[in-house]
Order: C-alpha cells, then structure tokens, then sequence
C-alpha cells in the first residue's frame, strides 16, 4: 500500500512502525540518550524509537523536543523516520535538525507497531509493501440531526453482522463520490441527496488489509430507507450514540472527520488544513 | 515554494548550517501554507538559558555554532544567570559554566552578546513595515502593535535559522490581511499601574491566539510593554490594536467582530487568582527588563520605603551600565540589579519560594517555570507591605 502525505522534512528511510497512539513530547517522553521510550502511553513495554519508523498524532510539550530529537539523532539513537497526522512545529523542526524524514497528513491509526514501512519525506508518501490497501466510501446519510447505520447481512464480505454507514468499494479509477451516491441509492433508495462534506480518509485496519475510508456527509430529505441484500436492518441514530452499536472499526473516526458534532478523537482537519491533506491512492 | 536565486543557492551549495537553516524555514514556511521568504532586518533568538533548554539545547547551540554564522543584526533573550554575579547569588558552577558556553555559542554565531528580552528598547529600532524574525513573544508582542514593524511568533530555532538566511517564512503577521484584529475588547475602566499587566492577562485568556482590538483607554508606550508581556503569556497572541493610539488601529476593520469587555471587576478578581502566596522572601522587578526609566523610578521608591526583603532587579546590561546612582541605590538596601536574565528564566527555586512581583507576565509563568508562590502587586503596594 502507498499512501501520499505531505513532505515535512527531507530524506527516505524504511523501518519497522513504532505507533504511538496519543500525542508525543520528546522532553520526558523519550530517554535522550538511548532512545527508550518512557511515555508508556500505548507503547509495548521496553519500546525504543531507535531504528524505527515511529508514527504518533502530533507533538505536544515543550519547545525542548526540537533539541532532544536533534541529540537522538546525533547519538545514532534516534527514529528513522516520523509520520504524524498533523505536523506541528516542535517536532518538524526537531525533524529538520536532526536529518529525519518527515511526512504528516497520514491517519496513523491505519498502521501497526512492527509494519515494514517506508517514508519518503522528499516527495511526500508512505508505502506499507507488506498490507493491501482496500479504498472504499463511506456515506453518512443526515436527515434532522440523525445519522443512518446499517446492519450488514451474512451475504457480504467483511464484517457481517456488524452496524455501518453506507458503504461499498471503489473499483478502479472512479470518482469517490460518484462511487457514493450510487451505494447510497443501492443500499437504500434514497435519492434527493445534498453533499455536506468530504473527510479526510480513515485507514481502518485489520491484519493486512487497510481499507481506506474516504467519508462522505449528505442530507437527506426522507428517512423512508428501503433495504437491499447487503443489510439486514437500519436505524436513524443520534450521532453520540454511536458507541452502542457493534460497529465496523472507526465507524465513529469517519462519523467525526464529516460531523463536527460528534466530534471525539482526533479533531478534524479544518477546512483550510484539509485541502491540503492529499487523498491516498490504492497500491 | 518560490525562492531567490540566494536562496537556492544556500539550499544546494551553502555551509551545513546554511543548508539546515533552509531546510528548516522550507519546513515552517510547508507548515503554514507560505510560498516564499521575506527578508529581514532583525532576527532575535529565543532559547538561551540553561535552565530552559538543558543540555540538549547546549549541544545543538555548540553544533551548530561550528559554521552558522548569522547575516543580519541578532540578539538574544536573557540568560538562566547573571554570568557576572552568578557566585554571590548561589547558582551552582555546573550551571554557570555550561550558560555561559551556551552565550559563547551564540556570540561565535555573531549574535549581539546583550542577552535582553527588550530588543526593541535597543537602537537601532526596528521601524514601520520592517520585516522580523522575533522570538520572546513579549518582543514580538511590542515589535508588531507599537512600533508596526511585522513578526510572525517565532520559534528559538526559526528565528535561529531565519538570523542565518537573512529571510523569513512570509505568511501571517507579515501580511496586512493578518494584521486584521479578530475581536473587540472594551476595557471600562481607566487602568494604571499594575492595571496594564492585568488587562494583559484577561485579554489573554480570554482572547487565545486571536488578535484583539483594544477600546477605551490611553496609555503610554511603556504601559502598553506591560500589556503586551501579558497578554502574550496568558495567551498566544503577537499583536494588539489600541484605538487611538497604535500605529495600525485606523486600518483595523471591525464590522462583525465579537464584542467583549472588561470590567475593573475583572482585574481585581485577576489579581486575586494570579496570588496564591500569603509571605513573599523575595520582591522581584522585571520580565520584561526594566527600561532606564523604569530602573530610575524603582530605585527611587526602593530608597524611599527601603523593604526588609531582598529586592531583585532585572534589567539589560546597557541600562544597568548607564545608571550606576539607581544600581547603587538598591544594593545599598540590600537589593541586587541583574543584567543579561529575566526574572523566569533564571534560577532563583534554589533560594526562594515566594515572589512579590508587580509583572504579570512573571505572575503567569513563576509557578510552573521557577516553583514559586505568587503574590501580584502593584510596585508602590509591595514596598509598602514590605517596608
């Protein structure tokens, strides 16, 4: 699989992925001299960054962390390479200093500690060789303040039995959204849609496979839904009710990146950070 | 990304430092969508004090310094110690010698060795519509609302890296559109003294990164340094507007802006919240440095209520030089006047545990930079209380 991503600092290393699920300060969160990963978080016990290609949301913390990497990296201890949802300017320039690859734009949920992963920050991509990517669309359907879910029949590929948008695999070059509006009108018979928004594109993972979700919000005017042999049942839900239902992974990921409301972790790209986060391509 | 021939040039074929500093300011200009430099007249670099940026930040200075050499005229924020009186006030050896290899590292760079976080009391001043590269959000602070010289919040590393390239990312303060105020606030009441600091902090907080347009008051120049330290502490801005008196608030637009205001209620209450301490050991001016005519009025009233704690006064090198009658006045009451640190980035945990201060800016960042207790004052209340 090959994502794109923006370029933040310079260079192409490949490693194992060190994911860290939470935001990451260098100062306390890494032993500078070593490379031992400190902060626990969600890190595997005895975790160290050298080497590795380490993936985290975002830097948090003191300004310090710009010099601790630069000294990581001086010491031949520090990562080979940093992928972040969105970069902020403690890390980048820790990053530049110290001759580590950057890119962000990448949800890092999409990746597991110990993937094969290489990043090249010159041109601004991620490629995992070893995980098939899956894209598909997912299309949140609004009508007055609820979302509809679906609950997928034992006819289908992945995930039967379990709670959904409306969904379905892009297949070759197609549009997203035109990919959209016709699993929209398969799944449910609706049809006076309104496109609302476009999210950035939730990589929902499983062993080997990242099915990379580009979510779509449409208003509807009709709650009447008319069910085909994909889906066995449906419900107009509460955005913030999500969490009872046995969803697909991220469900609630790619509800938040349309719907400011429901809103969890982490926040959406605003529409200015958005245009400049590049969708990933299959592969 | 588009870039001068110069600059190209340092990208692909300058020093190491050279090179990294392109890298970097390529990086930060990526960050927040800027498709070119600007060149600077100033840089002024944060991350001087060890007690701030530790050995990590040593290192790298010590790194760095090898090849970078600065192109444009460069100061530096305040050390963690007066390196000229460090023993008598009790700073460890270990910690003087690796401050004052960080000064030297930045003096091998070229930077002004005036370690001050006033830059703009220096002279040259920046002037209107000049291009910056400032960190120390004070300065910053000032440079864009007073003087309207134009400085996005830099980074030490950014202005570091900006001082060597003699250019800038060119995106937010650097642009008129981002000189716009993005709220209102109507201060009613006629503040003085210590009031300025107060505004400062509750603008802050309540105003975060935006950029507030200030109704409803005068104030002088070194009121509004006051003001500005604050506000840029409690919140992350880097310019204000004050109706009729800053030099860019004609230009402001305001229609649909958010209105709020600021009661003498409010500040009373901010006085109260920003003191958490019942018994000071140590009553501190400055952050920022005391201007000449700050330090004069200090010791002026020091020697009139001399107080039966120590008093530290923190000022640049060049005003303490050039007032030793002021200097005198203080220690002879047992005070000290400290040049080339600032009152939270020095080292004073290891002998106290409650400042009086009249800064707001040092009432913000004391507890968690210093571990101290705070009591927020105006000048005349605590030398009276401490008499």
């Amino acid at each position: 699989m090959r994502i794109r991503a923006r370029p933040i600092a310079p260079g192409r290393a490949t490693g194992k992925a060190l994911v860290h699920p939470h935001p990451f300060s260098f100062v306390g969160g890494v032993d500078p001299t070593t490379g031992a990963v400190l902060d626990r978080g969600a890190s595997s016990p005895g975790a160290s960054v050298v080497g590795r290609v380490f993936a985290f949301p975002h830097g948090k913390g003191s300004t310090v962390g710009s010099y601790v990497l630069y000294g990581l990296g001086r010491r031949g201890v520090g990562p080979a390479a940093i992928v972040n949802v969105r970069a902020e300017a403690i890390v980048a320039v820790g990053a530049v200093l110290a001759g580590v690859p950057m890119v962000d734009g990448v949800d890092v949920g999409g990746i597991r500690s110990g993937d094969r992963i290489t990043v090249d920050g010159d041109r601004g991509a991620v490629e995992l060789p070893e995980v098939r990517a899956r894209p598909v669309v997912s299309a949140v359907l609004r009508n007055r303040g609820r979302i509809l879910i679906v609950r997928r029949s034992e006819a289908v590929g992945s995930f039967q039995g379990h709670w959904s948008a409306v969904s379905g695999y892009i297949e070759g070059r197609e549009d997203p959204r035109d990919r959209a509006v016709q699993e929209v009108r398969e799944e449910t018979g609706l049809r006076r849609l309104v496109l609302r928004a476009s999210g950035q594109p939730v990589l929902a993972r499983t062993d080997t496979t990242v099915y990379v979700v580009h979510p779509f919000l449409f208003d509807v005017a009709s709650r009447a839904v008319r069910l085909d042999w994909e889906n066995i049942d449906h419900a107009w839900v509460r955005p913030e009710d999500l969490g009872r239902y046995d969803t697909v992974p991220r469900l609630e990921d790619v509800v938040a990146s349309v719907l400011p409301v429901a809103d969890s972790n982490p926040a959406p790209p605003s529409r200015r950070s958005g245009k400049m986060i590049r969708r990933p391509s299959p592969g | 990304m588009r870039l001068t021939t110069a600059q190209r040039r340092l990208l692909g074929k300058g020093t190491p430092a050279q090179r990294t500093s392109m890298r970097l300011l390529l990086t930060v200009a990526r960050l927040a969508d800027a498709d070119r430099l600007v060149p600077i007249t100033s840089a002024h670099v944060s991350g001087a004090s060890y007690k701030m940026i530790g050995d990590p930040g040593l290192e790298f200075l010590e790194d760095f310094a090898r090849d970078a050499r600065v192109r444009v005229p460069t100061s530096v924020n305040p050390l963690g110690a007066d390196l000229a009186q460090w023993r008598e006030l009790g700073v460890p050896e270990t910690f003087a010698v690796k401050q004052g290899r960080i000064a030297s590292a930045y003096e091998a760079m070229g930077a002004r060795p005036t370690y001050s976080c006033t830059p703009y009391d220096e002279l040259p001043r920046p002037a209107f519509g000049e291009h910056l590269a400032w960190a120390e959000s004070n300065a910053v602070c000032f440079a864009n609302s007073v003087l309207g010289a134009r400085t996005n919040r830099e980074g030490g590393p950014s202005a570091l890296a900006a001082a060597i390239v003699g250019a800038t990312p060119d995106y937010g303060l650097h642009r008129d559109e981002g000189r716009q105020p993005t709220v209102i606030v109507d201060v009613r009441t006629k503040p003085q003294g210590i009031d300025y600091s107060l505004v400062g902090l509750v603008a802050g907080e309540r105003v975060g990164d935006g950029l507030p347009y200030f109704r409803g008051f005068r104030a002088t120049e070194a009121d509004l340094k006051w003001l500005g330290a604050a506000l840029a502490s409690s919140g992350s801005c880097a310019m204000f507007h004050l109706a009729g008196i800053t030099p860019e608030a004609h230009r402001a637009r305001l229609r649909g802006l958010k209105v709020l205001s600021i009661t003498r209620a409010d500040l009373r209450e901010t006085e109260r919240r920003y003191t958490d301490g019942t018994d000071a050991d140590l009553i501190a001016f400055g952050s920022p440095q005391l201007s000449a005519a700050e330090l004069r009025d200090v010791a002026t009233l020091v020697d009139r209520t001399p107080p039966r704690i120590p008093v530290w006064v923190f000022t640049s090198r060049a005003v303490r030089a050039a007032d030793p009658d002021s200097v005198a006045a203080i220690e002879r009451h047992g005070g000290r006047v400290l040049a080339d640190t600032c009152l939270e980035v020095t080292l004073l945990e290891h002998r106290f545990g409650t400042v009086a201060t009249p800064s707001g800016k040092g009432a913000y960042y004391l507890p968690s930079l210093c571990h101290q207790k705070v009591i927020l004052d105006d000048v005349r209340d605590l030398l009276e209380r401490y008499a």
